[in-house]
């Protein structure tokens, strides 16, 4: 394998190994370390010598190793939890899907609970619960006419208000848990 | 490796995990510098010998908490080479680093001075060394 060769395919497994970084961090880091190697190689030969290019990424240490280091120091310098690895790119595609979807899919259920609380408040007996399949089904929906509701199978009310706003509150709040977990041990945002 | 060289650089590596961050304020304090550039300055004092995988991730550490600034530079033929130097909270940090260590340094120099005095028999003479404050 010739050096460039060597070179390039330790940056490449570099690059892998930093998939918890964005992209333009990891490509900073990347850029550097690219970088310190030719340094390294330069001071070399004009020290006369032929360039050690094994030793040079033997003093870097390990692709996984370097970039655990780095990885290491953005979780606020301090040493992450045990069993813990550069999450691999595949994974790090997936973490953004879940992180934005469980941003889309908990604060757009925790909005149309207000809007309902709010909706039940201007329209009361216009907000139901119907309770269909002897319970094993239940939807929430507007009546367009109140009175011919059925009895049985309806439930409406102002009490209807504070359960939303409380409902609202408690899955933005869950929401807000679970995406800052996620940031945290899933995506490289906290790098930004 | 004699079993003595090992032992120090042992006792180097665990010393520099706490110092190595104000040895590195300290390198880029007199004029900004490149990643091989430090490494080399470091290589010049017989316990700062550190390897490259610990200096790159510290140096982006310490740009990401704004000690640091880093810029690239291009001169002439040459290749664009990251240049290190320090910021106005990395000039606060170093003064504050510096002071702590003179301590530590006073310190444990009193601790060495007690024990070969042989204050060996009186452990309270340490601890009283150890917290006195400045």
């Amino acid at each position: 394998m010739s050096g460039r060769e060597q070179i390039s395919n330790y940056l490449k497994s570099f690059n892998r190994y930093l998939a918890s970084l964005s992209s333009e961090d990891a490509a900073e880091v990347i850029k550097e370390i690219e970088s310190h190697i030719y340094d390294v190689i330069d001071q070399q030969e004009m020290a006369g010598k032929d360039a050690d290019i094994e030793g040079i990424l033997a003093g870097l240490g390990a692709p996984r190793v370097l970039a655990e280091n780095y990885v290491n120091h953005i979780q606020q310098g301090t040493p992450p939890p045990k069993g813990f690895r550069p999450l691999a790119s595949v994974t790090k595609g997936l973490s953004k899907t879940l992180y934005w979807g469980m941003l889309a899919f908990g604060y757009g259920t925790g909005l149309a609970l207000v809007v309902l609380a709010f909706a039940n408040l201007l329209l009361p007996n216009g907000i139901a619960f119907w309770v269909e399949a002897e319970g094993n089904s239940v939807a929430i929906g507007f009546l367009s006419n109140p009175i011919l509701a059925h009895r049985d199978t309806t439930i409406t009310g102002l009490w209807i208000t504070p359960v939303a706003l409380v409902s609202a509150y408690a899955i933005s709040l869950l929401t807000y848990r679970i995406l800052a977990l996620l940031k945290r041990f899933a995506i490289g945002y906290q790098y930004a | 490796m004699t079993e003595t060289a090992n032992q120090s650089a042992k006792w180097d590596a665990q010393l520099r995990k706490g110092t190595l961050e104000l040895a590195v304020l300290a390198a880029v304090a007199g004029e900004e510098k490149y990643g091989l550039e430090i490494l080399n300055y470091l290589h010049g004092f017989e316990t700062m010998v550190i390897s490259e995988g610990t200096l790159y991730p510290l140096l982006d550490r310490l740009k990401r908490e704004g000690v640091l600034n880093a810029k690239w530079h291009q001169e002439g033929e040459v290749r664009p080479r990251k240049y290190y130097s320090l910021t106005e909270s990395g000039l606060e940090r170093l003064h504050i680093l510096r002071a702590r260590w003179k301590r530590s340094v006073v310190d444990m120099e009193s601790l060495l001075a007690d024990s070969k005095s042989g204050a060996n028999n009186s452990t309270d003479n340490g601890k009283e060394t150890g917290k006195r404050k400045g």
